[in-house]
């Protein structure tokens, strides 16, 4: 092991300035695949254009090209290799800390840049979450997960506790990050696939449905099949708006068109949320009793007891637990909470 | 819990930033299946799998949390979704007309694309990543597992702003987890040598090395070679005598002010150092241009700082040195125009230096003239960045770890957050955004292991032995 350590596994021991230093980087003797690879390139590039660099089979190249798109075969630029201390830039195989596993590949996080901006834009511009998510190719959750961050350590800075800088400077040298430059050709780099659909549980059965050859058999039919709940992908993904607006331009309508199509269907969204929100108020002051108490409001409720089912163990019913002692008061029994609000 | 967690003769990937798991993941293999019945191979992967994915969860509890469903996702290009409605996938013969003039890697007109498959077997351990111990060492807010599981048991994690004691708690989408500064500084920082010194092991045995090196490149009396470490040498010398006794006292503590800054030079050249031995070359002029700056910028304001120093407090204790020093810094940064040099001189720029300078202490302010107002300007601007630098990561001995902060050892070749985690390194919190999960080409749970492996683990699994 100390051989090891002390050979090829050297390399380890400190940080790559300015790169990852993953274990696939590196072959069996500790030499960086990459700059080994870059010198052959760089003699053989008027004849053989990059044939060798890329080891993976194509199609997960093209696959890996949409989760990364900063990972290209490009040549890097002058002054990002010499921050780099002359090293090219890492390849997508470089990017895997387990050599066994070519599943897996580190991917990139967002950088400081890009956290900011995208704080500026939801939380001093006030765009909407979903526009700023589509524009920046940044997932919604993770838009909103940044903003909840940054807007915490706003409040550190304005209360003097002290950040963790120089972790977070570390680190950050230390993995792949989706850049944010402002005033360039091209200031936003997309960081991730953004219309993501859960493969459901009711499309996995493979299902043998005869259709006339005549019929126009659409996902939405497709869907149905599948369950008669279930809706179309273009209705299940986080963004549909996006597909409105594309159907829109193909439609051939012109760009105030759109907005303004946009901006009702805004409306008309809000508008039935609106509605939920004032039916939900109407029904609770109908049905509800409330009774102010010292600490707590009681709220009273008619229930139907014949919800509890054949067996009277209906799991909405009142009553449920009756007949059904929990164990959590046995010993060795630890109860973790399932939730924290 | 093995009783060898370690060992090198039954070598097992473990869930930590070790060297012995760097070493052990280096030499890690596919296990040999010839002469291996279908059960010893299922039995041989599924403990392989389980000595890296939580050891510490019991393999009843883990039974239970096992889920042969596993999640994936397909992204969908909304492009594509409103240029079609569906119906296209019927053409031809029933599965899609071929696309006509398109080709694809092989030169083939019209072949489909096939998507690369979905690791499904990599999910086999998702469950295990819900739990709030591993999201902690996943989001590197811990060196390992089990170092995450004593911070939550301690008290030193908490989840949607509320203590949580529970290293099984499973993060639920959008949960935020929090943990310690302090802590994972530690946990992610150099260790110290020994108690009451703020140097760490590492940092000795580097220049160690180094004086070696340089040794050895003497006796060779190699041309090249001598000039190089000589400088090295030279830095060591530097750190040996006069850094020591600059580490040694707190500037806080100095009596003096000139000694107090020049304190504070020695350890902004060991910052800078430190930086010098990570970068480039072009970076290392810049930096030395910084030093040499803060070098002029210093004898420049010296009376101004001083005077100031001594209005300011009755000994010149502690911090107000510092403290003057700073609101020196910031008198200068406000008084002088940012873009004099660039924009030709207005008269009434002119008019507000003059003033600010007649304003100012008359020995202090040393010239009216705008290259000198630009350069002190910039001066200041860099000497402030070191000290901000400084005092975002300062010498302390008091930390339990060795200070200046700086990353342990092995840790870069594990360092990589998946997708599911976002993570604020500066607030040292992580929101657990949504389950991991397959996508083609990529599953989201990190495992060091092949794919067969963990297919074999999954079927161990499935109680169909």
């Amino acid at each position: 092991m100390w051989r090891w350590l002390n050979g090829p596994g050297k390399v380890f021991r400190k940080a790559l300035p300015g790169s990852t230093n993953y274990m696939n980087a590196y072959d069996k003797q500790g030499n960086l695949l990459r700059t080994r690879n870059a010198g052959r390139e760089a003699g053989s590039r008027r004849n053989k254009p990059e044939e060798e660099t890329l080891e993976e089979d194509e199609e997960t190249a093209a696959r890996r090209d949409l989760e990364n798109p900063d990972l290209t075969d490009e040549e890097p630029r002058d002054e990002e290799s010499d921050a780099r201390g002359g090293i090219p830039k890492e390849r997508r195989s470089d990017m895997r800390p387990y050599p066994l596993n070519d599943q897996f590949s580190s991917q990139a996080v967002l950088s400081e840049e890009l956290r900011e901006e995208l704080y500026t834009q939801v939380a001093v511009y006030k765009h909407d979450i979903s526009s700023v998510a589509a524009s920046f190719s940044v997932d919604i959750r993770r838009v909103a997960a940044v903003v909840r961050l940054k807007t915490i350590e706003k409040q550190w800075v304005a209360e003097g506790k002290r950040l963790a800088k120089p972790y977070s400077e570390a680190v950050l040298a230390m993995l792949p990050t989706t850049p944010f430059r402002p005033n360039t050709a091209n200031p936003v780099t997309p960081h991730e696939p953004i219309n993501d659909i859960e493969v459901h549980a009711h499309t996995r059965p493979q299902i043998f449905w005869p259709a006339s050859e005549s019929r126009q058999f659409t996902r939405e039919d497709a869907a149905k099949v599948f369950d008669s709940k279930l809706l179309p992908a273009d209705k299940r993904i986080p963004l549909p708006m996006l597909v409105d607006l594309e159907r829109w331009k193909l439609e051939g309508l012109d760009r105030q068109e759109r907005t303004k199509k946009q901006i009702e269907a805004d409306d008309k969204a809000r508008r039935e949320e609106d509605e939920k929100v004032r039916k939900r108020t109407e029904w609770q002051a109908r049905t509800q009793r409330v009774v102010q108490g010292r600490r707590w409001d009681f709220k009273f409720q008619d229930i139907s007891a014949e919800k509890v089912g054949k067996d009277g163990r209906g799991k909405d019913a009142v009553g449920y637990r009756y007949g059904m002692p929990h164990e959590d008061r046995k010993r060795g029994m630890l109860k973790i909470p399932t939730s924290v609000e | 819990m093995p009783r060898r967690f370690h060992g090198l003769k039954k070598p097992r990937v473990r869930q930590d930033w070790s060297k012995e798991t760097l070493y052990n993941l280096s030499r890690l293999t596919l296990p040999p299946a010839a002469n291996k019945t279908f059960f010893q191979q299922k039995w041989l992967a599924k403990s392989m799998t389980r000595a890296y994915h939580n050891p510490y969860v019991r393999e009843g509890q883990w039974t239970r949390m096992f889920d042969r469903r596993l999640p994936s996702v397909v992204s969908m290009d909304h492009r594509y979704l409103a240029r079609h409605d569906g119906s296209e996938m019927a053409g031809g013969r029933g599965a899609g007309a071929e696309v006509q003039g398109r080709e694809d890697e092989e030169g083939e007109v019209g072949a489909r694309v096939t998507p690369p498959k979905t690791p499904y077997m990599h999910m086999t351990f998702w469950p295990l990543e819900r739990r709030l111990d591993t999201a902690i060492w996943r989001a590197l807010f811990a060196s390992s597992v089990k170092q995450a599981r004593q911070f939550v048991v301690h008290g030193a994690v908490k989840v949607n702003g509320k203590r949580m004691v529970y290293p099984g708690y499973a993060l639920n989408p959008g949960d935020m987890f929090s943990v310690d500064p302090e802590r994972v500084m530690f946990a992610t920082g150099a260790r110290k040598r020994k108690r009451g010194s703020a140097v760490s092991e590492q940092d000795l045995r580097e220049e160690r090395e180094r004086s070696r090196a340089a040794k050895a490149a003497e006796e060779r009396g190699m041309e090249e070679g001598r000039e190089g470490e000589e400088s090295d040498v030279g830095m060591a010398n530097l750190e040996s005598d006069e850094e020591r006794e600059a580490l040694a006292t707190k500037p806080e503590e100095e009596q003096d002010a000139r000694k107090a800054m020049k304190n504070l030079m020695t350890r902004a050249k060991r910052i800078l150092e430190d930086a010098k031995r990570q970068l480039s070359g072009k970076r290392q002029q810049e930096l030395r241009a910084f030093a040499q700056s803060v070098r002029k910028t210093m004898s420049k304001y010296r009376p101004e700082t001083e005077a100031a120093a001594a209005a300011g407090s009755e000994s010149g204790s502690a911090d107000t040195t510092i403290e003057s020093l700073e609101t020196a810094l910031a008198e200068i940064m406000t008084k002088i125009p940012s873009d004099t040099l660039s924009t030709l001189p207005t008269s009434e720029q002119q008019a507000a230096i003059t003033a600010s300078a007649s304003a100012s202490n008359a020995q202090a302010s040393p010239e009216s003239e705008k290259e000198d107002a630009y350069t002190a300007r910039k001066d200041a601007e860099l000497l402030h960045a070191a000290l901000e630098r400084a005092r975002a990561n300062p010498l302390d001995v008091t930390r339990p770890y060795a200070t200046p902060w700086k990353p342990r050892e092995w840790m870069s070749a594990f360092a990589f957050i998946p997708r599911y985690l976002e993570v604020n390194q500066n607030v040292c919190s992580a929101v657990y955004l949504r389950h991991p999960v397959a996508r083609p080409g990529l599953a989201e749970v990190p495992t060091p292991f092949a794919g067969e492996t963990v297919g074999l683990a999954f079927n161990w699994y499935l109680r169909r032995r």
